[in-house]
């Protein structure tokens, strides 16, 4: 079986209000909380990128475990903000964890589902034989338009996750990956921001996508919402994943505690792995967790995981108190983080 | 025994219609009619300056001085951060120990102000060490990081410091040549915005212009026809490490304590005979340190001593610190500044100090330093 | 512009001082920077001894200002130091955070 050995999550310290970008263009917070269910964003500091925060959650994930890292052969880096255009981001990755050399990196790019189409890769890599071990990173600082609605909700975060054959804490139990060609969020070589169909990122994309990707893995798996203890989704805003989870017969208690989109915003790639960190910190041996990601367009990649019973101890991290650790930034400095101004 | 018998310097401060070799050209020129030498008497140039490579492009400046003083000998360059100037000096004095019966002229020059402030300050940043460069630490945040040890070890306040600043403005108003002619207080220098903590802008040398020019001699004949003439005892320089954390002490330069001990020794006289000294203040608390590594205060009382204004000009003190206004006020052309040191000194020997003369000056001490102590130039002058 | 070449000597020495605690030596807080540093200013540098009493140099960031003090322990962290032009490549590099 393949699976996860060991996952590290990086939240930045930052975090800015909704209200106080609300405020900024003469919006009633009230509306805007109750329209997209975001209390606060995380935001990274002027500093770090997407490399410094996946650097971050990597070395948490190689941490607690005993691996050789000349075992990781695979090195995968999932976001839609690397630090360039051209120029792999996993191999700055690898070798600042000091993984040496005879490895396979690549960077990946598929909107918000950069990263889980990576980890799909990733098994099949270890599943053929051609390496024990696998690294896969999510990692975005998310930016949205000024005084567009992806101003609040983009930020920033980073996941990365270990994957191998033996002494797992979560096993994948199967994947189902469903795709169409459905332009509703985009951005185009050398444009700073990311555009998006407005309304049309909902029915037609998020929800037809990861709906028929849930779908065809409850057949193929012979599962359905009640096996699972957990189900986790693509975040981009409060509300799509309680009403997927809800179509798909999920309980709203068996969502719960994935939606750190709620305090964190949405961290693109990061997104839904995010929301797998959160939920690591309650699961137990033996829960299925449900997971589907989804990446404009457009495409959502689902996994069914099981808990071990090795998710205990040190390789359990601490989520909620750690994201508690945070800092209240204003507008003008989110600018300045954001390097806008 | 090499003898200064010339010292010309140019106005310091924001000379925007001069170039670097408009202010080399004039003070040249300058130094040149004091002692009645003519272009065809010197026998060999040391020019001092640091920044002309990284800013403008502009090396081979040796040849570009042969250009201006329309001759064909030999011509040398030292760059030593801000103690090229004095690192000149000493070469040129070494160069005489080597030739008899020559003359020798001694230029340091610099040109600041035609860059925006960021840029002069990487560019001076290229005397720290890669590391202290990647860490975005400024020549005031090296000294900030030795200032704020030394306030804390000692119990110190930013008060303490800003008494350095007050007396070198002071000292400033009665020099017609200086960068700032305007009288400071206390409050005015606590009240300046921090340039890197604790160091303010008021603790801070200015980014300058300017050029100074001496001549050196072994020629006997010469010096007998010269109605100024200082004796050089002793030039000295001691390097040290570049990086600031590679020293055992971050609040002591050791280069200045070990040059101070050697010039002392060549010179054959003690720290109580000194009556003058401009010391290298790039920072206030470079002046406290420098007081204390010079041998001239004990180590960690600089602080207190400051605040009793000895070393100020009228106060009766046996020993007066920066009457030029120091690198304060008189202003900090990094390449010019150590020449102007050993010529404030030579004016205060030879009764050419005007309303900041020193009465009876015998022995005068000039120290320059260069990076954040990585070198350190110790000149002591008689009459 | 940053030479590329020096950022691929450089990173190799900056794994290995990456991850490691220490205390703080000595700090500033740098107000007026040089041309790179300019959008990251003020910004504290610290002087910190690694508990192997290797001495570096690194800006504090994610700080309260109560973090400024002698003996406080930090932990280094990869972050971007300096920032030359947007054509040239990134420099990547050692900072602290307090702990």
């Amino acid at each position: 079986m393949v699976g996860i050995v060991s996952y590290g999550f990086y939240v930045p310290k930052y975090r800015i209000k909704t209200e106080v970008i609300a405020n900024v263009w003469g919006k009633n917070p009230e509306d805007v909380k109750k329209s997209l269910l975001i209390e606060e964003k995380a935001v990274a500091g002027i500093d770090e990128d997407s490399l410094t925060m996946a650097f971050e959650s990597a070395s948490s994930a190689l941490s607690r475990v005993d691996v050789d890292r000349n075992k990781i052969k695979v090195v995968l880096f999932g976001s839609e903000t690397h630090p360039y255009a051209v120029n792999p981001a996993s191999t700055i990755l690898a070798e600042f964890l000091g993984i040496e050399k005879n490895y396979l990196a690549y960077d990946t790019e598929f909107a918000c589902k950069a990263a889980t189409g990576a980890l799909i890769s990733a098994q099949g890599l270890i599943k053929s034989g051609y390496s024990d071990y696998a690294l896969v990173t999510g990692s975005d600082k998310g930016m949205g338009k000024t005084h567009d609605v992806l101003e609040y909700t983009a930020a920033s975060g980073a996941v990365s996750l270990l994957l191998g054959k033996d002494n797992l804490i979560l096993e994948i139990l199967d994947f189902e990956s469903f795709s169409s060609d459905t332009p509703d969020f985009w951005r185009r070589e050398g444009i700073r921001y990311p555009s998006h169909g407005g309304r049309f990122t909902g029915k037609p994309s998020y929800f037809y996508h990861i709906e028929e990707a849930s779908k065809s893995l409850f057949k193929k798996t012979h599962l359905s919402a009640k096996d699972f203890s957990f189900a986790v989704f693509h975040m981009p805003n409060g509300k799509f994943p309680v009403q997927v989870a809800n179509s798909l017969g999920f309980s709203p208690t068996q969502i719960k505690d994935s939606l750190t989109v709620n305090y964190l915003g949405n961290s693109y790639t990061a997104s839904a792995l995010m929301g797998l960190a959160a939920i690591l910190e309650k699961a137990k041996p033996g829960n299925l967790i449900f997971l589907c990601s989804y990446g404009s367009g457009a495409g959502s990649d689902s996994f069914a995981l099981r808990v071990t019973k090795n998710l205990f101890g040190k390789r359990r991290k601490e989520f909620k108190h750690v994201v508690e650790d945070k800092k209240y930034i204003d507008y003008p400095a989110y600018l300045k983080f954001m390097e806008i101004i | 025994m090499n003898h200064l018998i010339g010292y010309h310097t140019t106005q310091f401060g924001e000379l925007w219609d001069k170039s670097l070799f408009d202010l080399v050209e004039e003070t040249i020129s300058g130094v040149l009619k004091q002692t009645k030498l003519t272009n065809k008497q010197i026998d060999a140039v040391f020019f001092g300056n640091m920044l002309a490579g990284v800013l403008e492009n502009n090396l081979h400046s040796t040849s570009k001085i042969a250009e201006i003083l329309k001759v064909n000998i030999p011509i040398f360059r030292a760059e030593a951060a801000c103690a090229s100037g004095g690192a000149a000096f000493n070469l040129a004095k070494t160069y005489l120990e080597a030739n008899s019966n020559k003359n020798v002229l001694v230029v340091g020059a610099e040109k600041m102000t035609d860059y925006s402030p960021e840029q002069t300050i990487t560019a001076l940043s290229a005397a720290a060490s890669g590391e202290e460069q990647e860490a975005g630490l400024t020549f005031p945040g090296l000294y900030a990081l030795m200032a704020n040890f030394y306030l804390e070890k000692y119990h110190y306040t930013e008060e303490n410091l800003a008494y350095v600043s007050v007396k070198n403005h002071f000292h400033g108003s009665l020099n017609s040549k200086a960068h700032f002619r305007r009288q400071i207080t206390v409050k005015d220098v606590l009240s300046s915005p921090y340039v890197a903590f604790p160091l303010k802008v008021l603790d801070s040398s200015p980014i300058s212009d300017g050029a100074s020019a001496v001549i050196l001699t072994n020629n006997r004949d010469l010096i007998k026809k010269q109605k100024n003439s200082v004796t050089v005892l002793a030039s000295e320089v001691v390097t040290d490490t570049i990086s600031l954390k590679e020293r055992k002490q971050i609040d002591e330069i050791l280069a200045t304590k070990n040059v101070a001990d050697i010039a002392f020794k060549n010179a054959k006289i003690t720290r109580h005979d000194i009556d003058v000294a401009e010391v290298h203040d790039c920072f206030s608390i470079a002046e406290i340190l420098a007081m204390e590594d010079l041998g001239f205060w004990k180590k960690g009382t600089g602080g207190q001593k400051i605040k009793e204004m000895s070393t100020m000009y009228g106060n009766g003190g046996s020993l007066i610190v920066n009457t030029s206004g120091g690198l304060k006020a008189a202003g900090h052309p990094v390449g010019a500044t150590g020449i102007k040191q050993i010529g404030e000194i030579f004016l205060q020997l030879t009764g050419q100090a005007e309303k900041r003369q020193v009465r009876n000056a015998k022995y005068g001490l000039s120290h320059n330093v260069g990076g954040s102590g990585g070198t350190a130039v110790v000149t002591i002058l008689a009459v | 512009m940053i030479s590329p070449i020096k950022i691929w000597r450089r990173q190799k020495e900056i794994r290995k001082i990456l991850n490691k605690k220490g205390k703080i030596v000595v700090w500033t807080k740098i107000y007026t920077p040089g041309s790179d540093f300019k959008k990251y200013a003020p910004y504290p540098v610290v002087l910190v001894e690694l508990e192997n009493k290797e001495k570096i140099y690194g800006q504090l960031v994610d700080y309260e200002d109560s973090d400024l003090k002698t003996g406080k322990k930090v932990v280094s962290v990869l972050r971007k130091v300096r920032s030359s032009s947007e054509e040239g490549v990134i420099a990547y590099g050692v900072k602290f955070k307090p702990l």
